[in-house]
């Protein structure tokens, strides 16, 4: 898979040379093909992040521009990256750069993808909405469609060279991705571009390694996907099986496990609480079909539309959540068919959620001390290498989460002091587990916050799973300092729930 | 206690180490540096050279690769030469010369301390020790005094002798095992490799042994010396012919500053008493002292609320009484536990658990190669050999202790290299795997293994932690390929389960 070489390090600012070298003349499309700026709009979006580690602040604003595509129904389709903590969407046409604010009707991370709709329902009018492709193949010419600074739709043809699953940004969720090879160019508002062949729309861009010159879309199969399920009642994303499973090439594991059939993939691990374990599969099982596609021995099965790609297209594309996928599975020399109900990711059970947009991170301050709930963000705060610099424990927490009960709540932790008189001796204290407060367990910062309400002997106990064990705050004096340290550290509140 | 982040640069052997002091800095030789030949030092200083054998890990069927080194030592009674375990260190063949005479005498190892980073040696050849004249030692010296030391740093090969005066006396890491802490005293002068093992004077006589110091883009005129305290102990330590290393109390403990719980665990506003952490296990207070105690006096020594005592008219940590004393000694401590007084008797021994974590010398890495697939506990020396970044490997070692892992798996086995064969085309994923089972068998140690492996099956099942699917490998393939494996790679043992 290429690197994660996002747009937002590329494109941004439109000074930066494109991959160190001077612009390449242009190859010019003959006008006539032109799909063009009656389907695209520049979207603006400005974006603002919370500071993990202060959760009570925000970091600096930060704006992206990406071309959104107009689809039916007036809405235009972005990728939720470019919207990802918005604070203000605007869209810009692009001859006439008359400008009109957007709301987010809709916004998924896991397929990153958004639909924005104008806020004044004219804005669109006379535009004309694409449709999306489909049938393509590997090797058929696409179309990637930028703006330049006048506004004239600049396009670049390269070619499909894979079709596979691939991961998608925010959760690592498997999903189609069509790679491209096509020597794109440095231009602004490039975050987001569109794709299209012959007048349809192949996809959204999501990123581009400018040194391999390979961009990955995301396939109108997704697009589909989430669109299905944006019109129904209740938005219910994409679902997930919850199996890790590794291929059956080895002729020793099949001969060990007695496997005769061909093909098949081996399970190697459950998602606690997932699709895949209420209906019963275990470690072990070979899968050997869904809904009567034959798996070969590295998973893929032979798309009527797409040749041959992973059974996860299956189950985390075609199928919808709520719908009933049967695997044909092989245990103990037996195969026999389980139907799987597929489910959606019910964020709020995850330990440590991979991603945190659009919302304040909760906290709770007593007497100066920071607690926070563990997520991955938090740990990002560490930088690129943050598995290596975080604290380790957490980082731990973070990465076996699957492994630990699912009534182990969320991790709660002491991650800073802002020093304050209550807080005398406990100034370098950071990043320690919770476990008790005044003798109450802790599974949330909502317990937290409670058991604080209910001191012991006038003291708040808190208990640690490490050292230095427990440490105690005078609770009348915390209560009576409570204005004082929120004016001194200008937290706007010393909680958020 | 938590290291602290800058990391102490050995300050060491001449060739092998002038890598990590990247730069000489003039600056460092503010003190007179001058050739002793005539000098009453010069009669019982020696230059020591040390040809070692360092193995490597990463090929634990070979012997490992031959260096050699320049390290400084001096006589004491009894016709012994003190110097620092790691000159020494996995040494094969060892030379000390009397200054201002270079012709070499063949020399052993007594004793040897890695904790401690001290070592003994002696010389067999009758007529070496005469004319040299053995060093007594001295006490602590005050801040503010003047040292000298003595010993063959770079520069050139004469003797050399550097004056500072001392800096601070502390607890510090000593980077040679790399995870004890002892008395250390800090000295402006230069002390820099070939330095290592050369006697510190004042007023005639020794009141440290210098040992390490920081590389020179880090801090200057920091250098370290090992103090008289911590030399004694060792003396004594191997007064019955054995070296038994340092005891320790094996607990944490926390400073007990804070008002709010200085009441709440009843204790007045006195400055006094720490507070307990964690009781590691597997050591001496384990099942006598608990976590939450707080401890008042250690052998009637009043604790300061930041862990110091007083003692012999000086401040250190009440560690050092534990420094002092030795395997099956006992140590007194007045607590506190849930307000009542106690007074706990802890006999004193060496907390096992903990050595996974310290660099280990003089030992042979143990291995068992089975189908072309490498199995090897993990220690520090492993980890500094691969430092795998692999996570779950890292939190097993890293909280082997806190964690009390070891009470399951008192080895950590890993497979930890393929030797590429049709046969073990697809265990490529499971490197740095924790072995959990073979054939049946749980994994807890590395003969483990070996053991399992010698089982007649058809087929060889490995599972890894984490991993559900299992590393298969069929008997007759393996016997097949066993000749071909170990002569294409030059696999020159098939095993090693000794030390």
């Amino acid at each position: 898979m290429i690197a994660r070489v996002l747009f937002l390090g590329l494109i941004l600012g439109s000074g930066v040379a494109f991959g160190g070298t001077t612009p390449v003349p242009r190859k010019e499309a003959v006008p006539a093909a032109r799909t063009g700026s009656e389907s695209v709009l520049r979207v603006n979006s400005t974006n603002q992040a919370y500071d993990f580690f202060r959760p009570w602040t925000k970091k600096l604003p930060y704006s992206r521009r990406g071309l959104g595509v107009l689809i039916e129904g007036g809405r235009i389709l972005v990728t939720a990256e470019l919207v990802g903590n918005r604070t203000y969407v605007e869209l810009e046409k692009a001859t006439t750069a008359e400008k009109c604010a957007a709301v987010v009707e809709r916004v998924d991370y896991d397929s990153n993808l958004a639909i924005l709709k104008p806020a004044e329902a004219g804005f669109v009018k006379g535009m004309k909405p694409l449709a999306l492709d489909s049938g393509v193949r590997v090797g058929d010419p696409a179309t990637v469609l930028q703006l330049e600074p006048n506004g004239e739709v600049a396009e670049t043809t390269g070619s499909v060279t894979s079709i596979a699953i691939g991961g998608y940004p925010m959760d690592g969720l498997g999903l189609l991705v069509f790679r491209l090879s096509a020597p794109l160019q440095q231009r602004d508002g490039s975050f987001t571009l569109p794709a299209v062949r012959a007048g349809r729309l192949l996809g959204l861009l999501m990123r581009y390694d400018a040194r391999s010159q390979t961009a990955d879309l995301i396939p109108p199969p997704v697009i589909r996907h989430f669109l299905e399920e944006n019109a129904k009642e209740t938005y219910g994303g994409f679902g997930r099986m919850g199996v890790g499973f590794t291929a059956t090439r080895d002729p020793q594991l099949r001969r060990y496990v007695n496997l005769t059939q061909p093909g098949g993939v081996y399970v190697t691990e459950i998602l606690r609480g997932g699709s895949a374990e209420e209906a019963g599969l275990a470690v072990g099982d070979v899968i050997l079909a869904v809904d009567g596609h034959n798996i070969d021995q590295d998973g893929n099965y032979e798309d009527a539309e797409f040749g041959r790609i992973s059974f996860s297209h299956l189950t985390n594309t075609v199928a919808h959540p709520g719908d009933t996928l049967t695997l044909k599975v092989f245990r103990g020399g037996a195969v026999f068919d389980l139907p799987v109900k597929l489910q959606g990711r019910d964020r709020s059970k995850i330990l440590s959620a991979s991603y945190v947009m659009d919302e304040q991170p909760k906290y709770v301050i007593l007497g100066g001390l920071v607690f926070l709930e563990l997520s991955r963000p938090f740990l990002q705060e560490w930088g690129s290498d943050w598995t290596k610099n975080a604290p380790q424990r957490l980082v731990y927490y973070d990465a076996f989460q699957n492994e630990i009960s699912p009534d182990r709540g969320k991790v709660v932790f002491l991650s800073q002091v802002l020093p304050s008189q209550d807080t005398l001796g406990y100034e370098s204290l950071e990043n320690l587990i919770v476990t008790k407060v005044n003798g109450m367990e802790i599974k949330s910062l909502a317990d937290l916050s409670e058991a604080s309400k209910h001191p012991v002997d006038g003291f708040q106990k808190i208990e640690f799973d490490e050292d230095p064990r427990s440490i105690f705050l005078d609770a009348g004096s915390v209560e009576e300092n409570r204005s004082k340290l929120q004016s001194e550290y200008a937290l706007p509140s010393l909680e958020h729930l | 206690m938590r290291l602290s982040k800058i990391e102490v640069v050995k300050g060491v052997r001449l060739p092998r180490l002038t890598g990590m002091f990247r730069l000489l800095v003039p600056a460092s030789f503010f003190f007179v540096i001058a050739v002793l030949h005539a000098s009453p030092v010069g009669r019982s200083l020696v230059r020591i050279e040390a040809t070692s054998q360092e193995p490597n890990y990463r090929t634990p069927w070979n012997p490992g690769e031959v260096s050699g080194g320049v390290g400084a030592g001096f006589v004491i009674s009894g016709n012994r030469i003190m110097t620092n375990a790691h000159v020494v260190s996995n040494v094969r063949f060892l030379t000390v010369s009397k200054e201002g005479n270079p012709k070499p005498f063949p020399a052993r190892v007594l004793h040897i301390g890695h904790d401690c980073d001290l070592a003994l040696l002696t010389v067999d050849e009758p007529g070496f020790f005469s004319g040299m004249s053995a060093l007594d030692f001295g006490g602590i010296p005050e801040i503010e005094s003047t040292v000298s030391v003595y010993g063959y740093p770079i520069g050139g090969s004469k003797l050399s002798v550097t004056r500072g005066i001392v800096s601070r006396i502390d607890f510090q890491p000593y980077s040679h095992s790399g995870m004890d802490s002892h008395l250390t005293i800090q000295i402006d002068a230069a002390i820099n490799p070939g330095n290592s093992g050369g006697p510190v004077l004042q007023d005639g006589r020794v009141v440290g042994v210098a040992f390490q110091g920081y590389s020179g883009d880090v801090a200057q005129n920091v250098g370290y010396m090992i103090p008289t305290p911590v030399v004694r102990r060792f003396l004594k330590d191997v007064e019955d012919g054995h070296y038994d290393r340092y005891v320790d109390l094996a607990v944490s403990y926390d400073s007990l500053f804070n008002p709010a719980a200085r009441k709440a665990l009843g204790l007045k506003d006195d400055g006094e008493g720490v507070i307990v952490g964690s009781v590691y296990g597997g050591g001496s207070s384990e099942g006598i002292v608990k976590p939450g105690d707080v401890l008042l006096k250690i052998d009637g020594l009043p604790i300061s609320s930041d862990g110091s005592i007083e003692m012999d008219g000086k401040s250190v940590q009440l560690a050092e009484v534990v420094e002092r004393k030795f395997k099956g000694d006992r140590v007194e401590l007045d607590t506190l536990r849930d307000g009542q007084p106690v007074k706990l008797i802890v006999p004193l021994n060496q907390p096992w658990p903990f050595t996974l974590h310290s660099n280990a010398y003089n030992e042979k890495p143990r291995f068992v190669v089975f189908g072309g697939l490498v199995f090897q506990p993990v220690d520090q020396n492993f980890m500094s050999a691969f430092e795998p970044a692999d996570l779950r490997l890292r939190y097993t070692f890293d909280f082997f202790v806190d964690d009390r892992i070891y009470v399951e798996r008192p080895e950590i086995v890993v497979l930890s290299g393929i030797l590429a064969d049709p046969i073990n085309a697809h265990a490529g994923d499971f490197r740095y795997g924790i072995v959990e089972e073979i054939n049946g068998s749980k994994i807890r140690k590395l003969d483990d293994v070996a053991a399992a492996f010698a089982k007649p099956v058809d087929y060889h099942v490995i599972r890894i932690v984490g991993n559900g699917r299992p590393i298969v490998l069929e008997r007759r393939a393996v016997e097949e390929a066993r000749g071909r494996i170990l002569s294409r790679y030059g696999v020159t043992m098939e095993q090693n389960l000794e030390k």
